[in-house]
């Protein structure tokens, strides 16, 4: 074995450190407090008292099953949503169409998706003043229950539209993956040979197959849905507000014993989590047992004209929504007076910019080089715990590897998994304990959880699906496995690596709660300080933060697709002259 | 002078810890970074809190953890029972506020208020920064005479329904509307709230606000189920029409807004002729900054004529000096002249009444009530 495939087996271990420590440490410096355990406050004594201190309050299970329906609905809806869409347009023009319309979407953080529905669902929205009484003298806007509406369904919406994009983008990764697209035509193909409609066919047959395929970022989306903050604290109620944001409150409380009864609340947070995951499970068994009927029942036509239909409308209404939301926010970052019903301000200023601007250079400075830092270390680290994987399971039996897999798969999943407010906490208690100067350290590592998985995420199927070919090759030709890493196989990822590189970096712009947190608010990003300023005065200066929380990562993902074109395709620097890629000359 | 300004001092950081919601503070504490390190050549970085409790929590984590001369807060903006909780605690230097020598031009003998936050008194762990006096401002588009007194405010909420909310008494205008409404409803026992409160005294005083919240809350804004958690907001339902009437504790902020485009133009200020609830705030120096002599020198500049005078400019921030015009000479006294006023702002002497805030120990016990009637503790 080569000192390249030890480094590589051991940056793989390192890898998976840097998901599962963290996590586990935060989760222990919760547990602690949660059962009365807090040396600083002068609590050393072990009790639930904190659990009768929440408990006792009339709101937790409000509390508790606002988080949980508003995260199964929203999951649920997002999902039927975006299979319905890939059912209806699968192996169709409007596919790509769909696709483009989408993908930017996806990398909106959702504190900015928050603000900017703030903007078209509040009564002095665009809506609001589409539907007002244009004859009166001085129309009020009227008192309509969104957003903050008591059952969440402000905070359902905004997920539902938020999180439709992730899993949409999913399941065409999934189904692009070259086994399983051979499987799929085959299967269609063979099913309309026997009179079933193409989308009736999609449904009963190809959802199925990949449907676990896209399970464990389904359960992400669930359990984020769950236990974000953002979202209800921009969009939801808070009396009782969600179990997330009274965590949040409980711990940012004046009042510092509060702390206990917080650590218990985040306790209860994940309890809330792992049983709608739970749900989820027992939901997905039902379907199994059910479904065979429905699939086996020979009905060839499901009413394909119906749902085309609906998908079209779901594809307006999103089409809508988004030219909305953009238009809003926008409209109002350059707004001077715009009394209601108007439809548009009386004039233009950039006023807003220049404040907003002047304020935001270091924020902006600051999310930039975080950004960066944690991203080139992350890309760096999967594409190296990816060649470890190779190496590792090389001599492997097929049965250790596959326990391989499955290790690296939960613990990929392991941040997406447990909920933020129930872990970071802890952690942020850890590090304050140990380090408490390295503060861009701490910050670092709590973007880091987040990005690694993303960034593996999507390296992960390009990686894996380099043609072994060039590979033996190159082995064949006496290159050395640290020669093939590096001239054959990055050349090959420029691409790949260049959109996950844009991912990673959306990733760490969106981070509200870790950024918050191990920062302790001494190091701003635009995200915190665009959620402070959505609490703040000016809606103006609120748009302008959003606008520029859009433009940033999708920038980073213009430069993804544009630069590899330009400066690395590598079929076109593939001259016999330049050394190691010898092997692209025998497949044009 | 009781320090001195020592070579070291250059290049260093101090870190402003303070609420970062409003664009007028947050441009005052930039002309401040930048004039304190032409002059010191220390630089201030303003950390921009949404809420204050967040640096509070910092503070005592870092004493949870042992840090006690590195702290990453140095300077912070309290006034009440943040400044209680971080005093019971321990968490703030203690008697550093008679060093500086710009401390004795608030005549704090003679105003008592300079060295007593909400009944308690600072022992020199906090120096005074600027006042405060709660006003009220109403969309005149809609509304002709607003309310001048709180039993007109609810015949004003009779007239026009939701259009009138006040924040969660967690936030500090939320609970100092509640002060005003205690006060107001209860003009003739006005003593009993300036001594620590009794269960007995509670009782008796809270019975008359209890009774005209139940009549106020369903006619609040989204009949009073949502009630927002941060007075900012109470501005934008205003600047969207969806409030009638709000009130600020920064008179000067209505004005500026106006001219911000962050409140139309029919925005007009006025004072309860009731009273107003007046305070002042502070800053304080955690005691575990890391630069508590440079910390020092940034508050006796806060405190000099030069930066209290371009604060309460209406164009800068408009918060009132707690500097007093008699310890000033006449060159001082004239940088405080006040320019024309805008049509919005609170017209001049337009404070009928100043409430002084009632003791502490009034403020939990009120908060505890509220929350334990209405709702729980978010």
């Amino acid at each position: 074995m080569s000192g390249f495939h030890r480094f590589s087996i051991t940056m793989r271990m390192m890898f998976m450190c840097i998901l599962i420590l963290p996590v586990f440490a935060g989760l222990v410096g919760v547990l602690m407090p949660a059962f009365g355990f807090f040396p600083a406050l002068g609590e050393t004594a072990v009790s639930l008292k904190p659990f009768s201190q929440l408990f006792a309050n009339d709101n937790i299970v409000t509390m508790s099953w606002l988080s949980f329906s508003t995260g199964i609905f929203a999951t649920l809806l997002a999902l039927g949503g975006a299979l319905l869409l890939v059912a209806v347009f699968y192996q169709r023009a409007w596919l790509n169409r769909i696709q483009h319309l989408l993908s930017p979407l996806l990398v909106v953080p959702h504190a900015a998706a928050a603000i900017a529905f703030l903007f078209i669902l509040s009564p002095s929205g665009w809506l609001a003043r589409l539907f007002s009484d244009a004859t009166a003298a001085n129309p009020l806007p009227p008192d309509w229950a969104f957003p903050y509406d008591p059952y969440g369904f402000s905070i359902i919406l905004a997920l539902t539209l938020k999180e439709l994009p992730f899993i949409f983008l999913m399941l065409l990764s999934t189904l692009s993956q070259p086994q399983i697209e051979l499987k799929v035509k085959a299967y269609l193909k063979v099913a309309q040979s026997l009179g079933y409609s193409h989308i009736t066919a999609f449904i009963k047959i190809v959802i199925p197959m990949i449907y676990p395929h896209i399970r464990m970022p389904l359960l992400a989306v669930l359990a984020f849905a769950t236990a974000n903050v953002e979202i209800p604290l921009i969009l939801g109620p808070n009396d009782p507000p969600t179990l997330a944001v009274a965590v949040l409150r409980w711990f940012n409380n004046v009042d510092l014993s509060m702390r206990f009864q917080a650590s218990a609340a985040a306790v209860l947070q994940l309890i809330v989590t792992l049983a709608a995951l739970l749900f989820w499970y027992l939901g997905e068994r039902g379907v199994a047992k059910c479904s065979p009927r429905i699939l086996l029942s020979g009905t060839r036509q499901w009413s394909d004209m119906g749902l085309t239909l609906f998908a079209a409308v779901v594809i307006g209404v999103y089409a809508l929504i988004a030219l909305l939301l953009v238009g809003s926010v926008f409209t109002w970052s350059v707004a001077t007076y715009w009394p209601y019903a108007d439809m548009l301000p009386q004039g233009v200023t950039f006023i807003h910019w220049q404040t907003a601007l002047r304020s935001l250079a270091v924020p902006l400075g600051n999310s930039v080089l975080l950004a960066f830092g944690v991203t080139v270390f992350a890309v760096i680290l999967v594409l190296l715990a990816l060649e470890g994987e190779v190496q590792m399971t090389k001599g492997m039996s097929p049965a250790l590897a596959r326990i391989d897999r499955s290790i690296m798969h939960i613990t990929l999943y392991l941040p997406l998994l447990v909920p933020g407010v129930a872990f970071l906490f802890g952690l942020v208690w850890f590090q304050q304990m140990y380090f408490s100067s390295l503060t861009w350290l701490h910050l670092f590592v709590s973007h880091l959880i987040y990005v690694l998985p993303y960034v593996f995420i999507s390296l992960a199927i390009a990686y894996r699906r380099i043609d072994p070919r060039y590979i033996k090759v190159a082995y064949g030709l006496g290159k050395t496995p640290l020669t093939v890493f590096f001239a054959v196989k990055l050349p090959m990822l420029v691409t790949p690596i260049a959109v996950a590189f844009a991912l990673g970096l959306a990733i760490s712009f969106s981070q509200y709660l870790p950024t918050l947190l191990s920062a302790g608010g001494n190091i701003a990003t635009v995200t915190t300080e665009a959620v402070a300023a959505a609490s703040g005065s000016s809606r103006r200066l609120s748009a302008v933060y959003v606008v520029v929380q859009i433009i940033m990562p999708l920038c980073g993902f213009i430069l993804a697709w544009w630069l590899p074109n330009l400066f690395f395709k590598p079929s076109l620097q593939a001259t016999p002259s330049s050394q190691g890629v010898k092997v692209y000359e025998s497949n044009p | 002078m009781g320090f001195l300004y020592s070579a070291n001092m250059q290049g260093a950081t101090v870190q402003f810890h303070a609420w970062g919601g409003s664009a007028q503070v947050n441009g005052y504490l930039k002309w401040v970074s930048e004039q304190v390190e032409a002059r010191y050549g220390i630089k201030v970085h303003h950390v921009k809190l949404a809420d204050t409790s967040d640096a509070v929590s910092r503070v005592l984590a870092e004493k949870a953890a042992g840090n006690d001369n590195q702290g990453s807060v140095d300077l912070i903006w309290i006034n009440g029972e943040n400044f209680a909780a971080m005093s019971e605690h321990g968490l703030l230097l203690q008697n550093w506020v008679s060093q500086l020598a710009n401390f004795p031009l608030t005549l704090p003998e003679k105003n008592t208020a300079m060295v007593t936050d909400f009944g308690l008194p600072t022992k020199g762990q906090e120096a005074p920064w600027g006042k405060a006096a709660m006003v009220f401002y109403y969309n005149q588009r809609y509304v002709s005479s607003p309310p001048k007194t709180l039993h007109e405010l609810l015949q004003f909420a009779q007239r026009y329904p939701k259009r009138f909310s006040y924040p969660l008494p967690n936030d500090y205008l939320g609970i100092s509307f509640l002060k005003y409404a205690l006060l107001a409803l209860n003009p003739d026992h006005r003593d009993v709230f300036y001594q620590p409160v009794t269960d007995t005294a509670f009782k008796q005083r809270s019975e008359v606000l209890w009774r005209f919240l139940d009549k106020l809350h369903p006619l609040m804004w989204k009949g009073g189920d949502y009630m927002v958690s941060q007075a900012s907001t109470l501005q934008r339902l205003m600047s969207d029409g969806e409030l009638l009437l709000a009130f600020s504790f920064t008179a000067s902020e209505i004005p500026s807004a106006v001219k911000r485009y962050d409140l139309p133009q029919s925005i007009r200020t006025y004072a309860m002729q009731d009273g107003s609830i007046g305070n002042v705030h502070f800053i304080g120096i955690p005691f575990n900054s890391a630069h508590p002599e440079e910390a020092k020198t940034v508050v006796n500049f806060l405190l000099s004529p030069e930066a209290q005078a371009e604060k309460q400019k209406i164009a800068v921030w408009g918060d009132e000096t707690v500097l007093d015009m008699a310890a000033l000479n006449p060159m001082q006294q004239a940088r405080f002249q006040s320019e024309p006023l805008h049509p919005s702002a609170l017209p001049v002497s337009g404070i009928y009444q100043l409430l002084p805030e009632p003791h502490a120990s009034w403020t939990d016990k009120l908060r505890e009530a509220w929350f334990a009637r209405y709702g729980e503790r978010f």
